[in-house]
């Protein structure tokens, strides 16, 4: 799933660890959730929403919606 | 497992390694210990029983921990590695096994000592973990 993870933190001027520790997960985490190769689970898509002040949406683009 | 990676402060994780290690010592001792004792003493009835099955009284330890580390572990992106892990550490072992139980019996391989069975599927749990992490980076 494709998202706006890198630029929203960008913009915030944040490193991955940085977010990981926001989100209390592993840097790790972040990086696979960063590059598309793990979706997040629901509440913790709603942790990043709530963190970044927008909706799940403007983070993740659902690819098979054309 | 978790253990493979070394720079880590989730205290989780360090219970886990402790624990796990601590188990995989007392699955070689007790391993030991029914071996000799079921050769050196010939126990007969129950204490037989008892220590044919001393071994896997760690291994199921190790099922238990497994089961709460997962429960304690809040992130879910290391839960899934583990998870993918432990599911290609089993299917090997089980794929491996079984060969070599098929060998055992129609190709008169040599008997497949069990106690090397927990061990063979720590190394497999350990490859495994190590090629879903390179996929993730």
């Amino acid at each position: 799933m494709k998202n706006r993870l890198r630029v929203l933190r960008a913009e915030r001027e944040w490193s991955q660890a940085d977010l990981a520790e926001r989100l209390e997960v592993s840097r790790q985490s972040v990086n696979a959730i960063e590059t598309g190769k793990f979706d997040p689970s629901l509440p913790l898509a709603f942790k990043l929403a709530r963190l970044f002040g927008a909706t799940i949406e403007e983070i993740f683009t659902d690819e098979s919606q054309g | 497992m978790r253990f493979l990676e070394c720079k880590t402060n989730n205290p989780a994780v360090w219970r886990f390694t402790f624990r796990f290690g601590f188990l995989s010592l007392l699955y070689a001792v007790f391993g030991v210990l029914s071996t000799c004792g079921l050769l050196l003493w010939h126990p007969n009835g129950v204490l037989t029983w008892l220590l044919a099955i001393l071994p896997t009284i760690p291994i199921a330890g190790a099922v238990v921990l497994t089961g709460r580390y997962m429960s304690e572990e809040k992130d879910e992106f290391q839960r899934a590695v583990l998870v993918q892990a432990l599911l290609g550490g089993i299917g090997a072992t089980l794929v491996v096994t079984t060969v070599w139980g098929f060998l055992e019996n129609y190709a008169h391989f040599q008997r497949l000592n069990i106690l090397m069975i927990w061990p063979l599927y720590l190394i497999f749990v350990g490859i495994a973990y190590g090629l879903v992490k390179a996929r993730y980076r």
